[in-house]
């Protein structure tokens, strides 16, 4: 759409032609959310792409206070990270000063959907509103320049679609998110105006069980990785409790952000091999996914007690110590039961 | 769901009371059910004392809205209980994201049995353990609002009391990430004992 304003500019309006549907489970962050927005937008299934593959990943000194922290390998892009058997990836840029709305309003023209970091006290629809900084993603669909809006939408409950002034969108998007005491574990990280934008190549696999089993052996395989895989994750569980006893409280908090993008990551996995198998009469396929649940319900107690507990780390420290025997139990059991289904015909 | 028709005898969790759940919409901050001070909203839940029935299970009600502790925040407490023989330890309960953890169950004799204790989320999810949706406010509230579109449901949940044994006391699991409302003890038929 070309409209004129009152001074007699001519300006473009790019708008999705269809508004997203909502991609939510409620282990999820916005990371999840707003990628399976994407993913589903272009006509994949969000569950196979984002629950495909199943790992741990700890990188000591990267995790960042972001609701959509998660770790990379390769380094910068995360679309690998998330969807590690799909052709996709995808890139973090940051809009420049000058006109900033003009690369969003392009690239949705050209048919993408970016995806925009925010700070969530700016934004009307969000909980947070004029109360707690708090960084946080959303798909962005439409950039009406006449009307000064940006068309947005954020499928983590209390979920929206729709416009917000494009000066509440500049303030969210550009905003420094200091560090508020309201939230101890998604402030002070700064927004800066980033965005991300998706990219699917072609030849996407098709979902049989021919390819799960080559993913399933793939995902157990890395698990076998010397820093990463079931040592990384031993290694850091004895090292968080570690912290707890020493009285350190910064790796707690940081355990409650990390945990969610691991606990996210076996919560689609262990969904996903479910799904599947009850629409292939595949029991096994069906327990193993629930072993693989299991083990995301197990970060619940880990992350929940590290975030009530920092605070006072040694008293924590038993729980904290408890809890991660129990998530390593949980792995063990769930790798145990994965490398039997992907050996089954 | 089919409705328990034996006999249920509700389980007093009142001394063990150390979280607040839910709160009065003029004091959103007196509630801290989650680590971001989130809440149930009180008017929308039974009130303080009430025998609820739930799936044929009688309840009774803690204080909610009363600004004082409504719920046990899972902490490893032990109960005594009505010695008895029963099958099902129900529970009227909510968690900070899903939880899995176990309950130790003790029966004379010296005999001990962990069950599995399941609870999903409270906060806008659903019953991902099959439980059934006991109550729900329609609203969350926040430490400085009530928030529209954020629902808080609180399950009602069962464990098996799998041994034909009679049972002295219950242990709740070492979790803060789950919340107990209220339980009660369903009893066994007497063709089962």
């Amino acid at each position: 759409m070309t409209a004129t304003t009152d001074r007699g500019e001519t300006t473009r309006t790019a708008r999705a032609v269809n508004r997203p549907a909502f991609w939510y489970r409620d282990l999820i962050s916005c990371l999840q959310a707003t990628f399976g927005t994407v993913l589903h937008q272009r006509g994949l299934d969000p569950l196979t792409v984002l629950g495909a593959g199943w790992e741990f990943l700890y990188l000591p000194g990267d995790v960042r206070g972001e609701e959509f922290y998660y770790p990379c390998r390769p380094p910068g892009d995360i679309g690998r990270a998330l969807a590690p058997h799909h052709p996709v990836s995808a890139t973090w840029h940051t809009a420049p000063d000058d006109d900033p709305l003009r690369v969003l309003a392009e690239l949705v023209a050209a048919g993408e959907l970016p995806i925009a970091a925010v700070d969530n006290y700016h934004l009307p629809f969000r909980p947070a509103f004029h109360d707690v900084h708090a960084a946080h993603l959303v798909v962005v669909y439409g950039v009406d320049r006449f009307r000064g809006l940006v068309h947005v939408s954020d499928a983590m409950p209390p979920a929206f679609t729709g416009p917000v002034r494009a000066e509440d969108f500049r303030n969210a998007w550009g905003s420094a998110n200091p560090a508020d005491e309201q939230d101890a574990f998604f402030s002070d990280a700064r927004i800066g105006r980033r965005y991300l934008t998706v990219d699917v190549g072609p030849d996407v696999p098709t979902l049989d069980r021919e390819w799960l089993s080559d993913v399933l052996r793939a995902n157990v395989a890395g698990f076998a990785q010397e820093r990463a895989g079931w040592s990384g994750l031993t290694r850091y569980l004895r090292w968080l409790s570690a912290a707890a006893a020493a009285g350190d409280a910064d790796p707690l908090r940081e355990a409650y952000v990390f945990g969610w993008g691991m606990q996210a990551l076996s919560s689609l996995h262990g969904e996903l091999l479910r799904r599947q198998g009850a629409r292939w009469s595949d029991a096994a396929l069906s327990e193993a996914g629930r072993r693989v649940e299991s083990a995301a319900h197990s970060w619940t107690g880990l992350r929940v007690t590290a975030a009530h507990g920092w605070p006072d780390p040694r008293a924590a420290a038993a729980d904290i110590d408890r809890h991660g025997q129990r998530l390593r139990e949980r792995y063990e059991i769930a790798l145990a039961a994965l490398d039997r289904v992907a050996a089954l015909p | 769901m089919i409705a328990v028709t034996a006999p249920s005898r509700p389980v007093d969790l009142s001394e063990a009371c150390n979280n607040v759940g839910a709160s009065l919409a003029s004091a959103t901050g007196s509630g801290h059910f989650n680590v971001w001070g989130n809440s149930f909203c009180a008017e929308q839940l039974p009130p303080a004392g009430a025998t609820v029935t739930v799936d044929g299970v009688d309840f009774t009600m803690p204080a909610l809205g009363s600004g004082g502790p409504d719920n046990v925040r899972c902490e490893g407490q032990l109960f005594d209980v009505l010695p008895g023989r029963y099958d099902w330890l129900y529970v009227l309960a909510a968690a900070e994201r899903r939880a899995e953890d176990e309950i130790a169950l003790h029966y004379a004799g010296g005999d001990v049995d962990f069950e599995p204790l399941r609870v999903s989320d409270f906060w806008a999810a659903p019953p991902v353990f099959g439980e059934t949706r006991a109550f729900e406010s329609t609203l969350m509230h926040y430490p400085h609002h009530v928030q529209y579109g954020v629902p808080a449901t609180m399950w009602c949940q069962r464990v098996p009391v799998v041994r034909r044994a009679e049972l002295l006391r219950v242990r709740l699991p070492r979790n803060v990430a789950v919340h107990v409302f209220a339980a009660s003890l369903v009893e066994a038929p007497a063709a089962g004992r």
